[in-house]
Order: C-alpha cells, then structure tokens, then sequence
C-alpha cells in the first residue's frame, strides 16, 4: 500500500492590501479544481505561525506576492527553499522560511520535505484597496497553472511508506 | 553577514546641506518599519524618527460600509494585532449600539484577549525583542535571533515556547476561528460559547500557560537581571526619557488589558489625567511634523513642546512600562509580586528606562496568564446567554483596548441606518511615536558624530525602537526568507550619497 502524502497549499496575502491578496485570490481559484486531499489554507501570516501550518504536511507550497518595484508587475516567480537565503540581519525581528526550518530541525519538528514558493511580483500597495490590479489580476490564472502543475509533479511522486 | 555597500559619487552641494540616513528593515509581520536620521550641516544628528508607512485611505475604504463589518475589516489591517483590532472594534459596536456583553460573553472576549496578550509577549520576549538581552546585545549578529535564542536557553525551552504559543492559538481558535481573522466579536456578545468540550482543555492549557508565564519570568531574571552588564545597559542615560505615561486601569487602578479608564501618569508619577475613552479626542491631540506624514500624539492640555521630555512636555508613551507606571498594581496576585519586585529594582516610580519594557513585559505575561486560569475556572465562562441583542439607532461609538504594544482606540460614526461615516484609528505605536522619535535619535546622537557613522548604529538604533516593540498598520511583506536592512545617507533634499545593504 501507498501512503498518499500531504500536501498544503499556503496562500499568504493581505486582502485590504491590493495586489497582496494575489495568492488569497488564487487558492480560492485552485480550490476549484484540485483533489480535495490537498489542504488550501489562506492566512496572512508568517514567521513562526508557519510551523503550524507546516508541521503535519510531506509538502508544501506558498502562494505568495512580493514586493519587486523592478520588475514586470504579474510576473511568476518560482523558488525552492534552498535559494531563499537565510535572514542574516542584524534585526532578529523576523523569522524567514529558513529559519523556521532550522527551528524545526533544532526543536525535532517534523517539517516538509519540499517547500516551493511560487509569487506574484506586485508594486509596493500605499493604500487600502480591495482588488487587483490589472496586470496582477491577469496573473492569476498564470499563477493557478503552475500551482497546478508543481501539485501534478508531486502526486506522481508520492513515495510508498515501506508497508506492503 | 554581507553587506554590499553603494556610494555614489557626492555632489559638491550635498556638502552644504542637511543630510538624511534611513534604516529600513522590510520585513512581513512587522510591516516596513524605516528609520530615518536627519544630520545637519556639520554631519551630527538635528533630528531623527521612526517612519511607519501604513496604508493610507483606510477611512475612504470604510466609508459607506455596514459597521458591523467593522471587527472584520479591521482585524485585516494589521497582521501583528488582528485580535486587539478585533476585540478595539467589538467595544467600540457595543458602545454605538449602547448594549454591554452579557457577563458570560464579556468572560470569554476577556479571555481570549488575555490568551492573546500571552501569546503575543511571548513571542516579543523569546523571538523579537528578546535576542538582544536573551543572546546578548553585544553578540554576533548572525546569532542574535530565535536560533540564538535555542541555543542560549537550550532545546526543551524551545520546545516549551512553540507548545505554549501553539495551545494558546489553539484557544483564540477556539472561539474566533482563524487566530489572524478572529470572526468572535458581535455587540452586546460573542459567536460562540465555551462547550463542555472544550472545558478541560482550556483548563489545562490555563495552568500549562501560568506555569510558562513563570518559567519565563524565571528566564528572564537568570538572564538578565543576573548579568550586569545588561542591568548596567537597562539603566544608561543613552535609553531614558522622563515623559508622561497613559494606560488602561480598572476601578482599583490596577493594569487591565480589556477595559477599564485611561489614566495619565506625569513624569514624577501623580495622576495627571484618568478618562473614558469617550472623551479621548479631549485629552490627546496630534501634531504634525513638516518632515513626516507621522501624526505625533500628545496630551492636549499639557501641549505639544517639540520633542522634549519633562513635566511641560506632553509626550507620552504607552506599552508594557508605560502600564505598569500609569497603573498602582498589576491585578492579580504573582503579577503584582513581580511588580513589587521591578519597582523595588529600577525605581522609584515611574521607571523612565525604555529598555525596561522588556522587564515589563514578562510581568505582563503572569497577569495575563493567571486572569486566563481565573476565568477558565469560573462558571460564568461556561454560560450559554452569550448575547445582548441591540435595538437602538446607532450613531458613535468608541472603543479602547490595551494591545500588546500599548493603548488602541477605534472610533466610529454612522447614519441611522449603522453605515459608516468616519472611522478613526489611534494606534499604539502613533501613541508612542514621539518617544520612539526620541529614543531613536537619542541612540543616533551617541553613534553619529561629525558624519561618522558608528557601525554598530543600526542595533543600538533598533534596540531603542525594539523595546516598544512596534507595530506597523500595514502587513505586506517581502518574500519569506528576504529582509533587506537598508541604511541610507541622504541630502536633504533626499539624494542617497551613501547605502548600505545588509
């Protein structure tokens, strides 16, 4: 028998924020059309609330904006934890994706084995605004459709748990 | 750490003007925080203050919106604080519909706000502001957060940290759903009782929370208070201001975090001031800065004096010290222990040392745990009258909270038929501003001299304003896992001849 893994996909975003709710708008997109054994939660979190979310899951995937004046409003961007880079600053303020992993490592908190994150470059939002913008708001079925596509790479992965 | 550093070539006419340094950490939860240093002709600091870019239009976006909606929407504007903008907006619908909560849903608000002020400290006091004393304020930089944190305090207290915070979400949960969205407040109630449940897990989680709230006070002053040279820091001139202090306080004057009167302290400790938040607008004023679109709070009827610390100053400070220094105890027992124990250490009252706020904290902490134990053992909580249904028309109403970072006001007007007409927010780190203000250049002042910038600038600078512990209203964010530190010196009229990037 094979156990089936569980996968998370994490929307963070700001709905009074504009563009920041791009991920929000896309997980209600992809609710529509994934299995339902893949979790879709929307939260406006970050930090360490993500150990939370994370710890029960073999996978998981953020829907996220980012703030990128330089580039191309609507863009996707893809990242694999490996190349977002540890928070060395000299405020311990906040705690990024790698930190949390290496809190989870160092406290014995089951934490993924795969975390992508795939975001939406968005202009810093001034005000509060409900809605998106038009480049953004064009992205989103860009941004569903490789959510979707890193979901279908992942189920035709799923491991076997070593049970016969 | 790496730093990249820009220098562009400087024009012979920046030499001859004010120059500008900004230190701007970007960073999720916190909002864009950005410091900003304005250095005169001669290169020293003439001026220096906290920006916090909030999102503006916040009263347009309101406007013409059903004022029930008003917890919601509001709970959305700030990642940090959505429980104290839920719970602010709750009282400020129970004071325009002129209903109170029924006892058993004013139990369970209380409660969950008291898990909330837990949970939120101890997230300031073991992952944010905590690193400075907890890792050392003089350590490496690199090792100054959670991990460093793990590593000093060891692993079973790491696993400890993430449990308590875990179960007492786990009771925000409970009752409001989604601990950043809460959906519990109504006027005149709440959503959802306490089920037989749920009764023995809140229990425990009650005494589990009482025991970390001790455990870390224990922390804290093996810590701390045993080295020092951190005692020596707490109590240097460089983070001291002798202003005014404003807090919430119940009847006996003690610290109350959910309701109670505001009450002002001077800078020697009388009772200046004590008012419903009714009547706020006639007590604090705002002033602005040409520099900032900033709106610095101040006592009105002291008056605003420029920058200033002293009794003809109306600058005013609110958060953890600021309580404990308006009030004349903390309301529950092991809290006002260790209130005894703070004041016997750093006073006589008010204790003026920012950095203080940290001490404070941890004291909040046990008040806020041992009202939880209280009201979980209390039948009240358990009662099934969880609403008072409104009648009347409304048309103002206001509401006071003590959130994490100090006091938090909603204020709101509507037409007969409960849509918005104004909204007003004052809160806690607008309350603060002008300290912050304060704090920050009296930190730069020590480390910026003839427009030599010390490096270790940005963590004095930031340990100031981290002692507040702001908040920003505004909770967009850069990629997890990216937070630029950047400082820039600029001229005065706003061209960067030096940035740094960290």
């Amino acid at each position: 028998m094979t156990r089936v893994e569980k996968v998370l996909v994490l929307a963070l975003g700001n709905e009074l924020a504009g563009d920041d709710a791009v991920g929000l708008i896309a997980a209600r997109e992809l609710r529509k059309v994934v299995p339902a054994e893949v979790d879709i939660i929307e939260s406006g979190e970050a930090g360490l609330a993500l150990l939370d979310h994370f710890s029960a899951y073999d996978r998981v995937l953020l829907l996220d904006a980012v703030v990128a004046p330089d580039l191309e409003p609507g863009r996707v961007l893809h990242y694999q934890m490996s190349e977002l880079r540890s928070v060395a600053n000299p405020s311990p303020h906040y705690a990024g994706l790698p930190d949390v992993q290496r809190v989870a490592a160092e406290l014995g908190i089951p934490f993924p084995k795969e975390v992508r994150t795939l975001a939406v470059a968005i202009q810093q939002p001034e005000r509060v605004n409900h809605g998106l913008s038009e480049p953004v708001s064009n992205a989103v079925p860009n941004l569903v459709a490789e959510a979707l596509s890193v979901l279908q790479g992942w189920t035709s992965t799923a491991v076997g748990d070593g049970s016969p | 750490m790496s730093a990249v550093v820009n220098e562009p070539a400087t024009t012979a006419g920046s030499q001859q003007t004010r120059r500008h340094v900004v230190v701007d950490p970007i960073t999720r939860l916190e909002g864009h925080g950005k410091i900003d240093i304005f250095l005169d002709e001669s290169g020293n600091v003439e001026r220096a203050f906290l920006q916090i870019p909030e999102l503006r239009g916040f009263e347009v976006f309101v406007h013409g919106r059903p004022v029930e909606e008003m917890p919601q929407i509001t709970s959305r504007i700030c990642g940090v604080c959505p429980t104290a903008h839920h719970m602010a907006a709750t009282k400020a619908l129970d004071d325009l519909f002129k209903i109170e909560p029924t006892p058993t849903a004013r139990n369970i608000r209380e409660l969950v706000y008291n898990a909330f002020m837990l949970e939120d400290h101890a997230l300031h006091v073991y992952v944010l502001g905590g690193p400075d004393f907890i890792v050392g304020p003089t350590a490496d930089k690199a090792a100054r957060n959670i991990v460093g944190v793990l590593n000093t305090v060891g692993l079973e207290v790491g696993k400890r940290v993430i449990e308590a915070r875990r179960k007492l979400r786990e009771v925000i949960s409970y009752f409001g759903g989604k601990v950043i969205h809460p959906v519990m407040g109504l006027p005149g109630g709440v959503s959802k009782g306490l089920g037989d449940d749920f009764l023995p897990v809140l229990k425990q989680t009650a005494e589990e929370s009482l025991e970390f709230a001790r455990f870390t006070l224990q922390v804290f002053k093996d810590i701390v208070l045993g080295n020092e040279e951190y005692v020596r820091l707490i109590t240097s001139e460089d983070y001291t201001h002798r202003t005014y202090y404003m807090g919430l306080v119940d009847e006996a004057n003690r610290v109350n975090f959910y309701d109670g009167q505001l009450r002002v302290v001077s800078p020697t400790g009388q009772e200046v001031e004590k008012f419903p938040v009714q009547a706020y607008a006639s007590h604090i004023a705002e002033h602005v800065e040409p520099w900032s679109y900033i709106k610095f709070c101040y006592l009105r009827n002291i008056g605003w004096n420029g920058f200033q610390e002293g009794a003809a100053s109306g600058v005013y400070a609110v958060a953890p010290l600021a309580r404990l220094n308006a009030a004349d105890g903390m309301a529950t027992e092991l809290a006002q222990e260790a209130y005894g124990e703070f004041y016997a250490t750093l006073g006589p009252k008010p204790v003026h040392y920012t950095l203080a706020n940290h001490w404070a904290r941890v004291i909040e902490m046990l008040q806020a745990a041992e009202t939880i134990v209280r009201l979980a053992n209390d039948p009240v909580t358990a009662g099934k009258d969880i609403r008072n249904i409104p009648s009347v028309t409304p048309s103002v109403g206001y509401g006071v909270v003590e959130a994490p970072r100090g006091t938090l006001i909603h204020h709101y007007e509507t037409d007969e038929n409960g849509l918005v007409r104004e909204a007003n927010l004052i809160v806690a780190t607008q309350n603060n501003a002008a300290r912050i203000a304060m704090s920050v250049e009296k930190a730069a002042r020590g480390l910026i001299h003839d427009g030599e910038i010390n490096d270790g600038l940005l963590n004095m600078v930031e340990m100031a304003f981290r002692a507040y512990d702001p908040c920003h209203g505004c909770a967009t964010h850069s990629l997890p896992g990216q937070m630029p530190l950047v400082a820039r010196v600029m001229t005065r009229s706003g061209e960067v001849i030096r940035e740094i990037v960290s």
